[in-house]
């Protein structure tokens, strides 16, 4: 494509992303920063921009956080959800799309209408549910009322990048003997390698970032980051230093992920219909 | 191969829900279950009636449309901005997806902490450019959904931007040049030959993020918390609030029902334009 475009025009564009950028970033920059100010100069106005770094901030949130314990939570339900998700939801994206039969695009409609469901209706019966059968305040509960979300999300997605790989190769595969699970372990899914990740990175997520769930389901020793961050906010002691120490824990490593595995998140992102 | 997801969905989502509708038609309260009795479609009624669950309606819609509408305009900006593809537009896009990805309590606490009236940083400045509120943007009633929409389009609106920039680059490059040797403006391109085409992408971003803007909670939860006076008391608050917290289950149930219907319609036309746009990928 040979369109001119003046300079001009391109400075003025470059200037408006660079102001998008400030806009996006600010806040997400100044609640880092906060954790490395001293507690004097966290809400000095007009706000300094020089200060001492202190790690002290970061000494509070070991005093008065079990930290280790925390990120053990998120990370067994971040994991564990993702886990159970793809486990059940890969093989049946993979058998929606090579179904003949007219009802298997139905069913796929079916896990993309689950997905849209508001939490709050399933999560009261679930909540009474779990209470009934003792399952209240463990992650398990957590783990299984996300997975049904994540694995309607997993079941639609993967369903999209199977019914664009071609049938031949599989065919072939079978034809020379292998069996029909063959086809699928050896040869579809090392194709869609791509959407596996997308899938893990979208699952991870979710339920690092959850708060609703886990804030009903768990108890104080099982809770995940999410729900200690906004426990802790308004308790004595903890200082918007601290919070931002805490939030450091939360936020960043899904940030991180999403940067480094920027191609298969805007691939989740536009595809997926999240 | 299919069987076990479906049927896990369909026994921990799929049973749930049918509790859901159960208790929905009981005068159920887990702090008397004793008196538990029938009550037919009262409490869906009640939503009708009730001052504030009515309130909550209204609420929740003007929030969705508000936050949907801001999302849309400035989505589409950026998207705009974005379009042309070099290495610094993309290193933008992935810097500008971040917001998407932060957990959205934190982002509730870090609006909170800036909006504060005594030691907020946006507070100050409002204050120093003769923007005074008292109790804060989030603690006045008639300010506190506006800046519950702002916090939310400033999450979202990547987002937006980001399905809309698909529907861009998926423009052929031939209808643009001609409609550039054709003499047409830039409003002109873009009013008569890009938004008409990229009407798919368009429908398919607003759709997604009225569903999720319909049942938003955290950033209200770690934000103003429903309050001050119900003002940003949205429908999924409230059946939370009334569920888990004064165990209305009946009520709370009736009301996460009736959210159910309502993106189910969305979800609904979201399945129509997909099916359109597979349909049109297919005879590509």
């Amino acid at each position: 494509m040979s369109r001119r475009v003046s300079i001009r025009a391109i400075v003025a564009q470059r200037a408006a992303l660079v102001l998008a950028l400030v806009f996006f970033l600010a806040p997400i920059l100044w609640l880092i920063s906060i954790a490395y100010k001293p507690k004097r100069d966290i809400f000095s106005l007009p706000p300094k921009l020089l200060f001492t770094p202190t790690f002290s901030n970061f000494d509070d949130v070991f005093r008065y956080f079990d930290l280790a314990r925390l990120i053990e939570s998120s990370l067994v339900i971040a994991l564990g959800s993702a886990a159970l998700s793809l486990l059940i939801g890969v093989p049946c994206a993979y058998a929606l799309a090579r179904s003949r039969a007219r009802w298997t695009v139905g069913v796929a409609y079916f896990f993309l209408a689950i997905r849209t469901v508001p939490q709050v209706a399933t999560l009261i019966p679930f909540y009474l549910l779990m209470r009934d059968i003792g399952l209240l305040g463990t992650w398990w509960a957590v783990i299984m009322l996300n997975a049904t979300l994540s694995c309607a999300f997993v079941v639609w997605m993967m369903f999209s990048y199977f019914r664009s790989l071609p049938r031949e190769m599989e065919q072939a595969a079978l034809t020379d003997g292998c069996s029909q699970f063959g086809a699928f372990w050896r040869i579809a899914l090392p194709l869609v390698r791509p959407g596996i990740i997308a899938c893990t990175l979208f699952c991870i997520m979710f339920a690092w970032n959850d708060y609703l769930i886990p804030a009903f389901l768990t108890r104080a020793e099982t809770r995940p980051l999410s729900v200690a961050l906004l426990s802790a906010f308004g308790m004595l002691d903890i200082t918007w230093g601290t919070l931002g120490a805490l939030a450091h824990f939360s936020t960043i490593p899904i940030v991180l992920m999403a940067l480094l595995l920027n191609r298969y998140f805007v691939q989740g992102l536009t595809r997926g219909v999240h | 191969m299919g069987a076990p997801a479906l049927v896990y969905v369909l026994i921990v989502a799929g049973w749930p829900l049918a509790q859901g509708i159960w208790y929905s038609v009981f005068d159920y309260s887990l702090l008397h279950p004793a008196t538990r009795h029938f009550v037919g479609f009262e409490n869906y009624r009640a939503l009708w009636t009730d001052e504030s669950a009515r309130r909550s309606v209204v609420t929740t819609v003007e929030f969705t449309v508000a936050a949907v509408g801001l999302e849309f305009v400035f989505g589409m900006a950026l998207a705009l901005l974005l379009w042309r593809d070099g290495r610094f537009e993309r290193i933008c896009l992935a810097l500008l997806l971040i917001p998407v990805t932060v957990t959205p309590v934190a982002v509730g606490l870090v609006f909170r902490a800036l909006l504060a009236p005594e030691f907020g940083m946006i507070g100050y400045y409002a204050a120093e450019w003769g923007l005074s509120i008292p109790r804060g943007f989030l603690g006045d009633p008639n300010t506190a959904l506006a800046t519950i929409v702002i916090i939310d389009t400033w999450e979202w609106t990547p987002l937006m931007a980001l399905i809309l920039l698909a529907g861009l680059k998926a423009l052929p490059s031939e209808m643009l040049e001609a409609a550039e040797v054709d003499g047409a403006n830039a409003w002109q391109r873009f009013r008569v030959v890009i938004f008409p085409m990229i009407l798919p992408a368009v429908f398919l971003g607003l759709v997604l993020r009225t569903m999720d803007a319909f049942r938003v909670f955290d950033i209200v939860f770690a934000t103003s918390n429903g309050g001050p006076a119900d003002a940003t008391n949205v429908l999924m608050f409230y059946a939370v609030k009334q569920g888990l917290q004064f165990f209305n289950v009946g009520f709370a149930a009736a009301v996460a029902n009736s959210m159910v219907v309502f993106i189910a319609i969305f979800a609904v036309i979201l399945i129509l334009l997909v099916r359109r746009a597979d349909r049109s990928a297919i005879a590509t």
